[in-house]
């Protein structure tokens, strides 16, 4: 009994010296481990896929899921060191230059995994919209009747302004068997009015639809928002305009265009007047009372 | 020859009641060889069960419970096919290593333990002995096998919180594992029977990952310079098996089910190469001198 007693300690003893040590070995190396998480992963996509003999689809995930440890890493380490949080368009500050090697292994590894050629389609653009475009050529090339891998070129090439290839991309996967009527609706769109806020809403509306991530879903919500409020600020300034216009001055508070902006169906704030944001944000009067402005505590992206 | 005839002709009776006892004595001979075959099949079953082979489902269900509760917050929605993955993936590997480890074992130990000489002293012989053991794995894995399905079937379902397709789409890609574990557990039998059992492991667990890969030995046939070369590898890819035509879990991991000619062509070619496996074990095993 005695001697259970005695190993028993010894192990719980020796766990916590292991543990001991583990958490100073880890300080110690922590700033090795900085100064080589940045490098170029050693085993090439196609050498990676050669040695992982049946367990292919294991290791695409394994990469996958790194990538997002990757993004998520930096985001926090982002967000503990500066204030507030980051969007998808602050990404490039971030210095994510090891994710398209991390996609393309993951890819390689497993073609038909669509989740990285998505995710690839999403982040990618704000660091190097070429790799973005490579990664999903690959794709398009190992999964010749994916249709979705067409709308999110479509939205790669959106996203640069080129609305005609955008045009031609979602023509070419509206053939595809299986697409959404949509697609074809969408190249028509693209080569009419690539960079109209209708444009910008459909084309939101249906990544939210095909896409199963959450990440991509609140994306599209923020930017949802700023279509939305970029209506409003039109409608606001419309109405700051007119006001200009009969009085010959600009508002000294928003009380004086309250009528105007119910006519319109604007969202009042019940104390001050002040139309409110689709983040639930009122919005500001600049330029002396002459224009519309985003609240600096606003959660409607800028871009 | 002559005379026999003569009998049967002049005696057509007796001549068809000598052939159907003949045939009926070979028909029981037959009897007795299958039974006394699966008498050491359950044998060895029984023997892995004892030494807690099954424990690895254990392992295996732990896996897939952590699986399946925290993969969620680490895939971005990409649960199912993780788990997919992880459990075919961990039901290949842990079946390779059951095929390997306990293959090896399956002739040696009898050996060290001298009880192979109390066997073959009764009217087995060393083939059946042979095949017996085989078989006796294969149950043993089967049995791992279907467990391990039917948990990564469940899991699914408890990741989806209903029904996933997925949850019977994975069946054929685990069929085809299990003939993978075939051939294995065949190459590690036929490997024990001249070698000894660390030995055999290494070898077994080289033809394993040489199995898979066979694509690059057959570019390497084609691409090479050197015509001995060209021969060297092109019959390196003939002779070792292509364990690459038992490949399906990434598909199964999309829902993609393999086609009933690439299956039933996989399931031809593992019954031929587990056949020249034991063939080749039966003869090296008959000539050992056990003395």
């Amino acid at each position: 009994m005695r001697r259970n007693a005695l190993l028993v300690s010894a192990i719980v003893i020796g766990l916590a010296i292991v543990t001991l040590l583990s958490r100073t070995i880890d300080a110690r190396r922590a700033n090795n481990s900085d100064q080589f998480a940045e490098e170029p992963l050693y085993v090439s996509a196609p050498t990676a896929k050669r040695l992982s003999l049946a367990f292919n689809g294991l290791a695409a995930d394994w990469y996958w899921m790194r990538s997002l440890q990757y993004v998520g890493g930096k985001i926090v380490n982002y967000e503990d060191t500066h204030e507030g949080r980051i969007d998808f368009d602050g990404l490039a500050s971030l210095n994510l230059g090891l994710l398209p090697q991390l996609l393309q292994v993951s890819t390689a590894l497993d073609p038909q995994f669509m989740a990285p050629y998505e995710y690839g389609a999403m982040i990618l653009p704000e660091l190097d919209s070429n790799q973005a475009i490579a990664l999903l050529n690959y794709g398009k090339a190992q999964n010749p009747s994916a249709w979705r891998l067409y709308h999110h070129l479509g939205y790669i090439y959106w996203q640069r302004r080129d609305y005609l290839k955008a045009a031609d991309v979602y023509a070419e996967g509206a053939k595809l068997p299986g697409a959404r009527p949509w697609m074809a609706a969408m190249s028509a769109r693209m080569k009419g009015e690539g960079g109209s806020r209708a444009a910008a809403r459909e084309m939101y509306m249906h990544l939210a639809e095909t896409s199963p991530d959450e990440g991509i879903k609140a994306m599209v919500v923020k930017q949802a928002m700023r279509l939305d409020s970029l209506d409003e600020r039109d409608a606001i300034h419309s109405i700051l305009s007119d006001f200009k216009t009969r009085s010959g001055r600009c508002v000294l508070s928003w009380r004086e265009v309250i009528q105007p902006m119910l006519a319109a169906h604007l969202r009042l704030e019940a104390a001050s007047g002040a139309p409110i944001d689709p983040s639930g944000t009122p919005y500001e009067l600049i330029k002396n009372g002459c224009d519309v402005g985003l609240n600096v505590n606003t959660k409607v992206p800028l871009k | 020859m002559i005379a026999s005839d003569a009998t049967r002709q002049t005696n057509p009776q007796s001549s068809d009641q000598t052939s159907a006892s003949s045939v009926v004595s070979e028909s029981s001979s037959i009897g007795a060889d299958v039974r006394r075959t699966l008498a050491i099949a359950r044998n060895a079953f029984r023997e892995a069960v004892r030494d807690r082979v099954l424990y690895n489902l254990l392992l295996f269900v732990l896996l897939l419970i952590a699986g399946a509760i925290f993969l969620g917050e680490l895939s971005a929605g990409q649960e199912s096919k993780i788990i997919v993955d992880l459990g075919l993936s961990a039901m290949l590997l842990f079946g390779a290593f059951i095929a390997i480890f306990v293959g090896v074992g399956l002739v040696y130990k009898e050996i060290e333990r001298r009880t192979l000489y109390a066997i073959l002293s009764k009217p087995i012989g060393r083939g059946q002995f042979l095949l017996g053991k085989y078989l006796g794995l294969c149950l043993t894995l089967l049995i791992n096998v279907l467990v391990m399905g039917v948990g990564v079937s469940l899991a699914l379902i408890y990741v989806r919180r209903g029904w996933d397709p997925l949850a019977t789409k994975i069946w054929p890609a685990i069929f085809l594992i299990y003939f993978e574990l075939m051939i294995i557990t065949a190459v590690a039998l036929l490997f024990s029977a001249f070698s000894s059992p660390t030995l055999s492991a290494l070898l077994t667990f080289f033809v394993f990952i040489i199995g898979h890969f066979s694509s690059d030995l057959k570019s390497l046939a084609n691409t090479s310079n050197s015509a001995a070369a060209r021969v060297l590898f092109r019959g390196l890819y003939y002779l070792l098996p292509n364990l690459s035509n038992f490949s399906a879990i990434t598909q199964a991991a999309h829902g993609v089910t393999p086609g009933a000619t690439p299956f039933a062509l996989a399931v031809v070619y593992m019954v031929a190469y587990v056949g020249v496996l034991l063939a080749a074990a039966t003869l090296i095993f008959s000539r050992r001198n056990f003395k």
